[in-house]
């Protein structure tokens, strides 16, 4: 019998979501990006205005079904379109931005509440060996916001990379209770 | 394509002559394709922010939707419930740059809120090339 299981990016403008959807999904990704028309202008082309969606085939006839969510705030009501039978959140970090920890900050602020049930992952992308300093302002960051989370480097361009982001939420969904039980983020690196 | 003020102030007179001559038309807004307001007149609780994100999402879904499904360019998108109708639809001329949104009561007629709401944006267009 097959089934399909519903897994979500989000993380600040720029953090590589379409890129990572684009990267895992084996169809054609559904992309909404619009050109933008602010500041954001000045450090890329286009963003996301309503989602983006993929699939990928998991081989044992069960199919994983990728969601991206706009970066911004102000978009936030796309995750109730979403929210139904998630099974996990991929919380993607501009690990080479000068603000990273703020635009993790503003996601954690949009989203912590939503997501604190959920089995998540941090993502730090863009960079191969984020600094120590990083890792620890994420993990600061998660425990403020009352999230447990593994932190992880990832290349979203890289599917290796992204196939062992998911390993990795699969466990925490096998033993999910285990894992939010721990007092602390776990860093992975 | 940039915005002057004037213009901006010809879009604020397009969005009151849709009021004006459209009975049941509750909130009117010019928002940009990526979600912020332009400019609005709204007599409801609506969240102008949210207001204005939730347009451009439809707006970018109903042009993937038919993109996708080999349907041609967007119209207009409507969404209509027990309460109230709401449609969106892109600027012609702007680029992409502007989209409108008009909310109308659910006793509204439908035709006179389609066709004042592509008069508005006609006369948008016109303010702002």
């Amino acid at each position: 019998m097959s089934a399909s299981y519903k897994l979500l990016f989000i993380g600040e403008p720029g953090a590589g979501k379409t890129t990572c959807i684009g990267s895992l999904s084996d169809i054609a990704p559904l992309c909404t990006d619009v050109h933008c028309t602010d500041e954001l202008a000045a450090q890329k082309e286009s963003t996301t205005v309503a989602l983006d969606y993929g699939e990928l085939d998991l081989g044992d006839q069960s199919r994983l079904l990728l969601y991206g969510l706009p970066g911004q705030a102000r978009f936030k009501f796309m995750f109730d379109v979403v929210r139904e039978n998630l099974l996990g959140v991929i919380i993607l970090v501009d690990a080479a931005s000068r603000t990273a920890l703020d635009g993790l900050g503003e996601t954690l602020e949009t989203y912590a509440a939503d997501v604190r049930e959920l089995p998540s992952v941090i993502a730090l992308n863009k960079h191969a060996a984020p600094s120590a300093g990083l890792v620890e302002g994420c993990e600061a960051l998660l425990r403020q916001h009352g999230l447990v989370a593994p932190i992880m480097a990832v290349d979203a361009r890289r599917r290796a990379d992204l196939v062992r982001m998911f390993d990795l939420l699969f466990v925490m969904i096998e033993h999910g209770s285990e894992s939010s039980a721990q007092p602390e983020a776990t860093t992975w690196h | 394509m940039a915005l002057s003020e004037a213009g901006r102030k010809l879009c604020a007179e397009a969005l009151d002559a849709l009021i004006a001559r459209c009975d049941g038309v509750s909130a009117a807004m010019l928002a940009f394709r990526d979600g912020r307001p332009y400019v609005e007149r709204v007599r409801t609780r609506a969240d102008h922010g949210k207001f204005a994100a939730m347009s451009s999402s439809l707006v970018a879904l109903g042009q993937s939707v038919l993109r996708e499904l080999d349907a041609g360019t967007l119209d207009h998108v409507l969404v209509e419930g027990t309460d109230g109708k709401f449609v969106v639809s892109s600027i012609p001329g702007s680029g992409g740059l502007l989209i409108i949104a008009v909310l109308a009561r659910r006793d509204a007629r439908l035709g006179l809120v389609l066709g004042h709401a592509k008069s508005c944006a006609l006369a948008v267009s016109s303010a702002i090339s």
